[in-house]
């Protein structure tokens, strides 16, 4: 691409003059010098690529009980997780003692209680104020992923799937519960 | 005879191809490239969003509202609500909301082009009545009261806070009866 621009007409150029012993040249085609177009182009890239962010973020739902009378549920269908205030999670089903669990085994752990009680499980959330953000959603990541995997579960039995949650607010009875463990 | 040798100046290279490709990417960039919108602009902290993996919805771009909770780095105690509406008409009217005029002084109102911070969990919850009754207002005046065009809300938190913060909001969405909302996260990779 060294050189200028050789723009000139593919076409016939009017001939000098009449006597002119110079035989027309005849050209074929044109070349363009396509450098400077090249680097404004490479620039406008650059600045959309540092510019774009290309990950959009994400949502997940949520949902909060209404504001009504408390509702009578038995104990025995109640799947409960609590988070204590050092971040270690705690699980229990109906009346049992407390077990310690580590998040990554929260998910078989749910998928397995709720197959076991098919929609009847209600699962309930108890974490406490000082708990990081970041645990409650990793939390609920995984109770999420774990919905998909009964759902799935259930639909291979013709079932529909009720998911029955709830977040509630941590008492002095739950955290005197899960204090020594 | 030997050959003359011939001596070459430089030489070409066809770029075509190349700018092909480069043209390509461009028009790809220049497409896909969303700018900061206004909220972001007056953003004055930065948000670290947990990573999830079982989400797949992304956040909408039109018809949020979004409570932003983020750290603040040098007083931690002065952390507050910040509340935005994606829409920009949408959120004039409900800036001029006069149930909102005992605390969003006009100073505060001038302050507050793209989000209003909050100081108290009260000032939240008529913000959050109010701007679902505001949009439900102006759906009706455009003729797009669709399932769609209905005001999502959504809590966007830094993933370092402390529950506490979430919890409270959550609060203020069941107080006023909006029981359905979202979390803000980011794809785990």
């Amino acid at each position: 691409m060294a050189g200028g621009g050789e723009l000139g007409g593919g076409g016939g150029r009017p001939k000098r003059g009449k006597h002119s012993k110079r035989k027309p040249k005849k050209r074929l085609g044109f070349r363009i010098d396509m450098t400077p177009l090249v680097d404004i182009t490479f620039l406008l890239l650059t600045f959309f690529m540092f510019v774009t962010t290309l990950t959009t973020p994400q949502v997940m739902d949520m949902a909060v009980p209404p504001e009504t009378e408390d509702v009578e549920v038995a104990e025995s269908k109640l799947f409960t997780v609590r988070v204590r205030e050092d971040g270690k999670i705690f699980y229990n089903q109906a009346k049992d003692i407390p077990q310690p669990i580590i998040l990554k085994e929260l998910r078989t752990k749910a998928i397995r209680s709720n197959l076991d009680m098919k929609n009847e499980l209600i699962t309930v959330l108890k974490i406490d104020e000082n708990v990081a953000y970041e645990t409650v959603v990793n939390i609920l990541d995984e109770l999420n992923l774990a919905e998909i995997k009964i759902t799935q579960a259930l639909q291979a039995e013709k079932l529909n799937r009720e998911r029955k949650f709830t977040i509630s607010p941590m008492t002095d009875k739950d955290k005197e519960e899960i204090k020594g463990l | 005879m030997p050959k003359v040798k011939m001596k070459r100046t430089g030489f070409v290279i066809d770029m075509t191809p190349l700018v092909d490709i480069t043209f390509l990417l461009l028009t790809f960039f220049m497409f896909t490239a969303k700018f900061k919108s206004e909220a972001d602009n007056e953003q004055k902290f930065q948000i670290k969003r947990p990573k999830t993996q079982a989400d797949t919805a992304k956040l909408p771009e039109k018809d949020v509202a979004v409570i932003r909770i983020a750290i603040d780095s040098t007083r931690p105690s002065d952390t507050a609500y910040y509340f935005s509406v994606a829409n920009p008409e949408l959120w004039m009217t409900i800036k001029d909301d006069p149930s909102l005029a005992e605390w969003l002084t006009p100073e505060r109102k001038e302050a507050s082009k793209a989000m209003i911070k909050t100081v108290k969990i009260e000032e939240l919850e008529t913000l959050i009545s109010v701007s679902r009754t505001q949009s439900k207002a102006f759906n009706i005046t455009k003729k797009t009261a669709t399932e769609k065009a209905q005001l999502r809300f959504a809590i966007d938190a830094d993933k370092r806070i402390r529950f506490k913060w979430i919890a409270n909001a959550m609060e203020a969405m069941r107080r006023t009866r909006q029981t359905q909302f979202n979390f803000v996260t980011d794809k785990q990779q």
